[in-house]
């Protein structure tokens, strides 16, 4: 038998130092409350899914959403599982607190001067967040640097991280790009003003060179397909095993997966911000890099130990399929020639609503279906552990209520989807009330699962040999 | 001549039953006897647990078996 002893002593040793559970638990309940924000301000402008997307409410909407709710949930939930998945521990829990009020301060700031089409403002707030994200690329960068040997997981976690960055870049830029530089020149500014706004302006005026939707465009790739698909299909590689007590079944595939989106997502990038011809080649790859996911998640799936698939799983696997769906009508909208006209902006509303609510949105609320009551348990019941009964996670929220509201989720999408294509207000504000319905269950679960934290349910032992193993 | 030990099998469990599991057999454990706590992840919540309380753990991994962590008191 081939045994690799790996953990000598415990003593001295960095394992299990996943930090403070109240950090991610911050992240993610802000980020709820942002998802609650893009819910409750499409119920009040239903006009946003049956209009084209290029507008000011649009864009502050989604970054309200991107910003606000998925990197929000995706940063307190790396903080927690990235040292967990790779077996060592956080860089810095300090870092980690300054980011959180960084971030959400900055997104506020943000998606407000959208809302008002304050680029300038935009731009500054857009720094601050910059900033935030520097801290929480530096932390995990730190933390990655610690695993020897790189594994898929660890891959397609960094791959993550290189293109947040980019993506946050591309925002500032765009920013850069839409604001106006009436300082730019004059002799009455100090030079540790100048020497920035003659930067910026320089971004500016290359800028200047492309198509405005089509830098959008590729901005919105990097940060959707780069850094949401990228980093579900990395920790999906390891928590989806984790969960269904399976493994990977082909590395050369998983691998190969990461390696073609990677070169699929640079290949669209700068397809779509050069307007060219070759937007279907990149689609093809980017499908290619998707569709060797899919037969690895397949694989197993059919594989695991545990027959039963929860709801929380059920929704992430859900919201993976949903990519099949995307991907296609992303290689549709990307044949050359295509003409802008009113079917094609509802199409590509489709796509974009898809993509946002449909695979990124329903994969993090699958998960945290997962993650959320494991994090409470932890807080709450880790110490009592072996001194009195704990509840088990299941029993910390309402199956019924979870299971309703990831069916309305989809009764949601499916809604939404006919109100993009008919372009009617009142069917997209249906939608949204919908996913207001389906929001409403989760939130409601999760402050069951939250009540723990205040009043924790323990039982004493009915014996104190209960849980005896049998001796051999 | 190796210690008497209690064998737990705590495969087939999501997190964070094994830990649950180790823990409470930790309790009723006789003096002298170690604990061999068989799963499928490697116990990465578990470590810290065990140091606080006044245990030594060594984990191996099988391959295709899962991970077994040798728990006994601290001296």
């Amino acid at each position: 038998m081939n045994r690799s002893p790996s953990r000598p002593s415990l003593a001295g040793s960095p394992l299990g130092q996943a930090p403070d559970a109240t950090i991610p638990l911050r992240f993610m309940m802000l980020g709820v409350v942002s998802l609650l924000g893009t819910v409750a301000l499409l119920v009040a402008h239903p006009d946003v899914l049956s209009s084209y997307h290029y507008n000011q409410r649009v864009v502050a909407i989604t970054h309200l959403f991107i910003l606000g709710f998925g990197l929000s949930v995706v940063s307190g939930a790396m903080y927690q599982l990235v040292p967990v998945a790779l077996e060592t521990r956080l860089h810095s829990e300090r870092l980690a607190r300054w980011h959180f009020p960084l971030h959400h301060i900055s997104v506020a700031g943000m998606v407000w001067m959208f809302w008002t089409w304050n680029m300038k403002e935009v731009g500054h707030f857009g720094t601050g967040l910059a900033l935030g994200v520097g801290l929480f690329v530096w932390n995990l960068v730190q933390t990655l640097r610690r695993v020897r040997g790189w594994t898929v997981v660890s891959f397609g976690i960094a791959s993550t991280l290189f293109w947040l960055v980019a993506a946050i870049l591309a925002g500032l830029a765009v920013a850069a790009a839409k604001s106006t530089y009436e300082l730019v020149g004059r002799m009455d500014i100090p030079a540790l003003l100048a020497l920035p706004l003659a930067g910026l302006k320089a971004t500016a005026d290359f800028l200047a060179q492309f198509e405005p939707l089509g830098v959008m465009h590729a901005h919105a790739h990097l940060g959707v397909l780069g850094v949401f698909v990228l980093l579900t299909i990395g920790v999906g590689y390891k928590l989806v095993p984790m969960f269904l007590l399976s493994d990977i079944q082909n590395s050369r595939r998983a691998w190969a997966s990461l390696w073609i989106l990677n070169l699929g997502l640079a290949a669209t990038f700068l397809a779509v911000l050069l307007q060219s011809r070759l937007k279907p080649a990149a689609a093809l790859v980017t499908i290619a890099g998707l569709a060797l996911y899919g037969v690895e998640m397949v694989a197993i799936v059919r594989a695991r130990k545990r027959q039963s698939i929860d709801w929380g799983l059920r929704g992430f696997l859900t919201s993976q399929a949903l990519l099949a769906p995307v991907a296609l009508l992303g290689l549709w909208l990307a044949r050359p020639g295509l003409v802008l006209d009113e079917s094609v902006g509802r199409l590509e509303n489709a796509y974009g609503f898809l993509a946002l609510f449909g695979v990124v949105a329903f994969a993090i609320l699958g998960m945290l279906y997962k993650i959320l009551p494991f994090l409470v348990w932890f807080v709450a019941y880790s110490q009592e552990v072996g001194r009195a009964k704990t509840p088990a996670l299941h029993e910390m929220y309402s199956t019924p209520l979870q299971a309703g509201g990831l069916g309305l989720w989809v009764a949601g999408l499916g809604t939404g989807l006919v109100a993009i294509f008919l372009a009617s207000p009142p069917l997209s504000r249906t939608a949204a009330l919908i996913l207001a319905a389906s929001l409403a269950c989760f939130i409601v679960n999760a402050a069951r699962i939250l009540s723990h934290l205040v009043r924790p349910q323990t039982r004493p032992f009915r014996t104190p040999t209960q849980a005896a193993p049998s001796p051999s | 001549m190796s210690a008497p030990f209690i064998l737990l099998d705590a495969r087939g469990l999501e997190p964070p039953e094994p830990m649950v599991k180790i823990l409470e057999a930790l309790v009723t454990l006789p003096m002298g006897t170690e604990l061999r706590a068989h799963t499928d992840r490697r116990p990465m919540h578990l470590y810290p647990f065990l140091e606080k309380r006044g245990f030594n753990a060594e984990t191996t991994d099988i391959p295709a078996e899962g991970f077994v962590t040798v728990i006994r008191r601290s001296t």
